[in-house]
């Protein structure tokens, strides 16, 4: 079939991006530590460790053809080789054309990823090429004889197998044989990579690289090992039989992750989706039980009841078992912070400390995928416009380092991570001035947190007259707070001239399963999140107060905003009595939404809407009640945004 | 790389699945086609496009539905037996088209299917991808890129 060739290409290309991002990652973490050690003894495990990292990372590139990447990849690696072997001294200058040449590889597998033309990097590997290079003018170690026994060094020789290469003879037997020419093959041990396929990795002694160099065309890369052997110690190793008993450094490094398995995450939403139908299935036979219950003897009734009850539990039991294999740390996220942070600080002639907390915090898997670029965006805004410069900070009494907290932690089914800056704080005025059409009022430099907020993520908001190179890029806070409404979850300011800003996102800590209500407008259904629901009153229509465009409802000696849904969403409905409103909200941002009546409380699996035909204002996803139809989700937050938004263009009017 | 030399003859013809609305009938190829259901209930979503029936469940997933009396300008009709739902793969969305009905799976020839006159592209507002003349019978190709990606999306 001609039509799975995309597929598999595309699964190829993510497995790729997912190894790449371990090792960007890895690469990043190596640098800042060597950032840290300030080149007085680097510890060589951490070189060891990146030097794998780029290595790794060329040859995955170029198997998917990024050539960009393995260029850039390559360069990194003999930049590397030169500092390992002392040729070039890791002095900050060097160090900085290293972390370049990550934030280049990086730049090139991003726009790969992204579909968008893959940027020239020729600085950077100038750069790098010219770090490598450097050892042949300062000095150069006698030259090898290639070729003779007594330099012989140790390498691993990895051969990945593939069917183009037996198509054209090549196997495991034939690399044995050949190694076997120039070296002396000291053990072969079959390892399982990453996509599921299988690679063969030989520990070679041999003096000869450029014949080693030759088989790459044949699927084999390989690295040498830190130190070259002598005879003696091969012979050793070869008595001892079990490579693994001489650990190489970066594996000590990198901590032993034999327990882990790498799982897809959508075949963890596959099984979510089948747990969610199993909940609905099990709802429909809770259905019918009660239909028959007077059929059945009393009790086999109860027998037949208590298995059901069993069911929802074990089900239960299941749905979080998933739930708790989709989260990961948000460490994972927070893990390449402060190199952002270093960047930015340096280019800006800032100083800032970076203070993680709360890394171990888990969170769904999704959720924090998404949430990556808009932490990034606010972690960005603290060190350009929260800290001020040393200058500034020395002049009002503040220590000349900024700081900036990150922190994660989990409060009951909440996620709340916080980005905190001891900066400048919020400049209220200058925020005002530069919205004055927004008609917003401030009392003395007073500004509700919340309409500050408004200000701050409206679109095309920047305090900055023109966006800088620090904050200007990328998303704006107007998308960072959609991001967080979009999954549920809320964002808050808090700042204090002088003392700082905080950032506060609240975020569900899953996504799947949910609590609802049930409500009736006209002939249709929709479903509440229960979490978003102060309270459910009855109201008599005929206590409603218009008031120019608004309802309003007298309720605990407050006006309550009322929306009509039935109106909002153009449904009939025969005049009722009595009505239900649903309070979401709290204080002067309530809102009472008016339904027919409410019908119950359920359990419902979250189906997100993606097509553009059907994503609705004030609908956030779909779901089925066991009947096999369709219920829309509301999404409250929008709903209630819409009216505060209808009311204060209701005061605009009348100003 | 995915552009594997398709042998000759296998370019020639293309079954298709044929679907009538307001007495007209259409093809879409049948490679596009997921599948096809009979429609029980769709869920209408508030202030949709006029031409979004609703939403359903196809197979877990959440698909909108694209009425194709209102797509094309004709009156809405009840649902009924006969009403079938395709669903259509285009890119990595998941359409529903609803139909009066569909029965037929045939092949086409290349060869039979002439592009769309001015007169006729005018009737259909320009998503046709062809004519293909079958003997007596004229059945109309749907360009389902048009008909899916013109479709106005909701407003925000």
């Amino acid at each position: 079939m001609s039509d799975r060739d995309p597929q598999f290409e595309s699964s190829f290309m993510d497995d790729y991006f997912a190894e790449a991002d371990e090792h960007l990652l890895a690469i990043r973490r190596c640098l800042l530590m060597l950032d840290a050690a300030q080149g007085a003894d680097v510890p060589p495990a951490v070189l060891e460790e990146l030097f794998r990292s780029c290595h790794s990372l060329k040859g995955i590139s170029a198997m998917v053809e990024l050539r960009e990447a393995e260029l850039l990849a390559h360069h990194m690696e003999s930049g590397l080789r030169a500092i390992r072997q002392g040729d070039v001294a890791l002095d900050g200058g060097n160090l900085d054309t290293l972390l370049a040449g990550a934030n280049a590889l990086e730049a090139v597998i991003v726009a790969k990823r992204q579909g968008v033309p893959v940027p020239s990097e020729e600085l950077a590997i100038a750069a790098l090429g010219a770090l490598a290079s450097s050892q042949v003018a300062v000095r150069r170690p006698p030259a090898d004889a290639p070729d003779s026994i007594g330099n012989a060094r140790g390498w691993t020789v990895t051969f990945v197998p593939s069917p183009e290469l037996v198509a054209r003879g090549v196997k495991v037997d034939t690399i044995r044989a050949r190694l076997l020419e120039f070296g002396k093959i000291r053990s072969v041990t079959p390892r399982v990579q990453a996509g599921g396929g299988i690679s063969f990795e030989f520990d070679v002694e041999s003096g000869d690289e450029a014949s080693l160099s030759a088989l790459r065309t044949d699927g084999v890369s390989y690295e040498s090992l830190p130190l070259p052997v002598s005879p003696a110690q091969a012979d050793a190793a070869a008595a001892g039989g079990d490579p693994s008993t001489s650990p190489r450094a970066w594996e000590v490094a990198s901590g032993a992750p034999g327990n882990f398995v790498r799982v897809d995450l959508t075949r963890l939403d596959d099984l979510m989706r089948v747990a969610g139908d199993l909940v609905v299935t099990r709802s429909r036979l809770e259905d019918t039980l009660r239909r028959v219950e007077r059929h059945v003897p009393a009790r086999e009734f109860r027998s037949l009841q208590e298995h059901d009850s069993l069911m929802e539990r074990q089900l239960r039991d299941l749905r979080e078992g998933i739930m708790r294999v989709r989260l990961v740390p948000v460490g994972e996220v927070f893990r390449r912070m402060p190199f952002v942070v270093r960047d930015l600080a340096r280019d800006s002639g800032k100083r800032v400390q970076l203070e993680i907390t709360g890394q171990g915090t888990e969170i769904d898997k999704f959720l924090i995928e998404r949430m990556m670029d808009p932490i990034l965006h606010l972690v960005r805004n603290a060190v350009g416009h929260g800290i001020e410069t040393v200058e500034r900070r020395v002049a009002a009494g503040k220590p000349p380092d900024g700081t900036i907290r990150l922190s994660a932690s989990t409060v009951g089914e909440s996620v709340i991570i916080e980005i905190a800056d001891d900066g400048a704080g919020i400049d209220i005025a200058a925020i005002a001035q530069r919205a004055p059409a927004k008609g917003i009022r401030t009392e003395e430099g007073v500004l509700d947190s919340r309409v500050l907020l408004d200000i701050i993520c409206a679109s095309g908001f920047s305090t900055r007259d023109e966006a800088d190179r620090i904050s200007g890029r990328g998303v704006g806070m107007d998308v960072v707070r959609g991001t967080v409404q979009e999954l549920g979850g809320t964002l808050e300011v808090a700042t204090e001239p002088g003392r700082g800003t905080t950032f506060t996102i609240t975020l569900p800590l899953t996504l799947a399963v949910i609590d609802a209500i049930i409500a009736h407008i006209g002939d249709q259904i929709f479903a509440v999140p229960q979490s978003a629901i102060q309270e459910i009153i009855e109201v008599d229509p005929g206590s409603l107060r218009s008031l120019e465009q608004n309802e309003l409802l007298t309720y605990r000696g407050r006006a309550l905003p009322i929306v009509r849904l039935g109106r909002l969403f153009h449904i009939s409905a025969a005049a009722r009595p009595r009505l239900h409103a649903i309070v979401v909200g709290t204080g002067l941002s309530a809102v009472g939404l008016l339904v027919d009546r409410v019908a119950g409380h359920r359990e419902i699996v979250v189906k997100t809407i993606a097509d553009p035909l059907i994503r609705v204002d004030g609908v956030s996803g779909a779901t089925e009640l066991g009947d096999g139809k369709l219920v829309l989700i509301l999404d409250v937050a929008a709903l209630s945004r819409s009216v505060r938004e209808r009311r204060r263009a209701g005061e605009r009017a009348l100003v | 790389m995915t552009e594997k030399a398709l042998p000759a003859e296998s370019a020639k013809t293309q079954t298709y699945i044929v679907f009538v609305v307001a007495g007209t009938s259409y093809a879409v190829p049948s490679h596009q086609v997921q599948h096809m259901e009979m429609v029980e209930r769709v869920t209408p979503v508030p202030n949709a496009p006029r031409s979004v029936e609703g939403v359903v469940f196809s197979r877990g997933q959440v698909v909108p539905v694209i009425n194709l009396r209102a797509r094309f300008g004709f009156e809405r009709t009840t649902i009924n037996q006969r009403a079938r739902l395709l669903v259509i793969q285009h890119g990595n969305r998941t359409v529903g088209l609803l139909t009066d009905e569909a029965r037929e799976f045939i092949t086409i020839a290349d060869g039979s299917i002439q592009p769309p006159g001015d007169a006729i592209g005018n009737l259909s507002g320009g998503y046709l991808d062809g004519v293909a003349t079958l003997g007596q019978r004229i059945v109309l190709i749907l360009n389902i890129r048009e008909v899916v990606e013109s479709t106005p999306v909701a407003a925000a």
